[in-house]
């Protein structure tokens, strides 16, 4: 049974083909990723079997890759050897693990304001210091003006507690940054 | 800009005689025709030969619209703000092939350029809805599912359609394009109830994304010369496009803008974020792989399409607005597809209802034309009063 590792004597198109295979990719899918400059190929070949990408995480692979090269220059080779990329790539980590960092590095290249934007709300929620049972969340990719604060509370000392922060938050203007940074980037 | 030279035209039995089938002959002299039945459409999806979108769009279908041509605008989703904009289409399909244009996915299946055949139902249809509420204000566009110009020099529609809605008090025909084609507009009388507007994005957009139009400095030599023919104008900076330079870029569209035309017979200028479906991005992936539009950071939104997330939408239209309202103060400004807390991110408020936005286009240009033309400098209401 092929398994996609098996391949190191056999030319890239053949790698690339018995991999697709392997994984169950569709036409479209390996058309794309065949359509490439062979260095491109060969740099994502060489990240898919790493962490072993599916129809899924691949498309988003060739999705931001191609579009990050689009916007910003340079090659897609150049693009996957990034320390930014190679940093996760290289860690010993659990297959899931290192699919997800190295999903969220390519993510923060593909998307570098959202990202931001994502960072800097979760480091304003944080240094507000509202303490485990006072929770602040956003609207889904921040669509939407309506910020969402939770106060989980087992007796009415911990519902005053939390109102209690939630107040002098408000009163500081430290919840106001955090309702600022939603339009800003 | 070249004009459209269809591979072959396609007449429906029956329709031989009609004056756009006449007139088109005539321009085209040169070009294979063929007459069809009436179902030819149908069958030719069955046997497979409408061919890809970019075939379907060089042949030239003459038919009958068998449905009613009075629509409202499909931009009105539950969600989003809404302007009560109605639309008439004579034209299924455009000539033009914008990387992001949304016909490629409607009318993926229906590629073939259709012309309808039948202006006077058109025109009865209208005259019936209109004439029939003479309290209640219209504004009605045929640029929805075609370039409301881009294929004039061969069909004339404007003349059918131009004194027809002149003579009205209650509407305002909006023809929305991307051409420079407007000499058959130059000889008739809009009496201030037609507005010509054009689509804008930076040059460097233009030339690389919208393929087959007229160039930025056309369409505002255009713009120009309508102006001069007695035309309000309106410009839409729809889709709104973030990419590397964007901010550079739109300054110079809109500095551009205001020094070519005179603000005061400016009827509106819309915004728009570029928004394209899941379905349009992959086929423009297939059609354009070289578009630089995939790579603005869009994300996809409660609608189903693919935005620029809001914190950076905002940041561009308040911008834009912050220019449009310097060069043109009095200018109705409003955005297309968005919502309620974004229109009041950027205009301090969103409308209370739909009718309020379209009141607040269509009132302000609905003026005696005789008042009009002496009025043209008091500032019209602005969407745009009090904005953030």
């Amino acid at each position: 049974m092929a398994t996609g590792r098996e391949t190191s004597v056999s030319s890239l198109p053949e790698q690339i083909v018995t991999y697709a295979r392997h994984k169950h990719l569709s036409v479209q899918t390996l058309g794309r990723w065949q359509a490439w400059m062979e260095e491109d190929q060969a740099a994502l070949l060489s990240v898919a079997e790493e962490l072993q990408l599916g129809e899924n995480h691949l498309r988003d692979f060739l999705d931001w890759l191609e579009e990050t090269v689009l916007r910003d220059g340079g090659t897609i080779h150049s693009l996957l050897a990034r320390p930014e990329l190679r940093r996760p790539l290289d860690a010993k980590l659990a297959r899931n693990d290192k699919l997800k960092a190295v999903k969220e590095a390519l993510r923060k290249l593909r998307y570098p304001r959202l990202s931001r934007l994502e960072d800097d709300l979760r480091a304003a929620v944080k240094a507000l210091d509202l303490g485990g049972r006072v929770r602040v969340s956003f609207p889904p990719a921040f669509e939407g003006d309506e910020v969402t604060v939770e106060i989980t509370a087992r007796n009415v000392k911990e519902l005053d507690e939390g109102v209690t922060r939630l107040r002098q938050r408000i009163e500081n203007g430290a919840l106001q940054r955090v309702f600022d940074l939603l339009d800003q980037v | 800009m070249t004009l459209y030279k269809p591979s072959e035209i396609l007449i429906e039995r029956g329709e031989e005689d009609t004056p756009v089938v006449q007139r088109a002959l005539a321009r085209l002299p040169e070009v294979p025709v063929q007459i069809v039945e009436k179902d030819w459409e149908r069958q030719a999806a069955a046997r497979d030969v409408a061919g890809s979108f970019a075939v379907g769009k060089r042949r030239l279908l003459f038919t009958r619209q068998r449905s009613t041509f009075l629509e409202h605008c499909p931009a009105g989703t539950p969600g989003l703000v809404c302007c009560n904009y109605l639309i008439v289409s004579l034209i299924s399909n455009c000539p033009m092939d914008c990387s992001y244009c949304f016909l490629q996915e409607y009318l993926a299946n229906n590629p073939t350029l259709k012309v309808f055949t039948n202006v006077e139902d058109l025109l009865r249809e209208v005259a019936a809805a209109v004439d029939r509420q003479p309290w209640r204000q219209f504004r009605i566009g045929t640029g929805e599912l075609s370039d409301s110009l881009a294929l004039d020099p061969l069909l004339g529609f404007s003349g059918d359609l131009v004194p027809f809605f002149a003579a009205r008090k209650n509407t305002l025909l909006e023809l929305k394009t991307k051409s420079d084609c407007i000499d058959g507009l130059l000889t008739l009388d809009p009496k201030e109830r037609v507005v010509v507007s054009w689509s804008l994005t930076p040059p460097e957009i233009a030339d690389t994304e919208e393929h087959g139009t007229a160039s930025f400095s056309a369409r505002l030599a255009a713009a120009r010369r309508a102006q001069a023919a007695g035309y309000k104008l309106g410009f839409h900076l729809d889709p709104l496009i973030e990419y590397p330079g964007w901010e550079e870029g739109y300054r110079d569209t809109v500095a551009r803008l205001f020094s070519a035309i005179d603000p005061r017979r400016v009827a509106w200028v819309s915004l728009g974020s570029l928004r394209l479906t899941p379905a349009l991005r992959t086929t423009m992936r297939q059609r354009f792989p070289h578009t630089r539009l995939l790579s603005g950071e869009q994300i996809l939104c409660a609608d189903g399409k693919w935005r620029t997330f809001q914190a950076l939408r905002v940041t561009m239209y308040r911008i834009l607005t912050g220019w449009l309202k310097e060069a043109a103060p009095q200018v109705p400004l409003y955005m297309c597809m968005e919502t309620a807390p974004v229109w009041e991110k950027v205009f301090g408020r969103a409308p209370t209802c739909d009718k309020e936005v379209a009141r607040a286009l269509v009132a302000p240009n609905l003026v005696d034309h005789k008042k009009a033309v002496h009025a043209s400098t008091e500032p019209a209401l602005s969407l745009s009063k009090g904005s953030a």
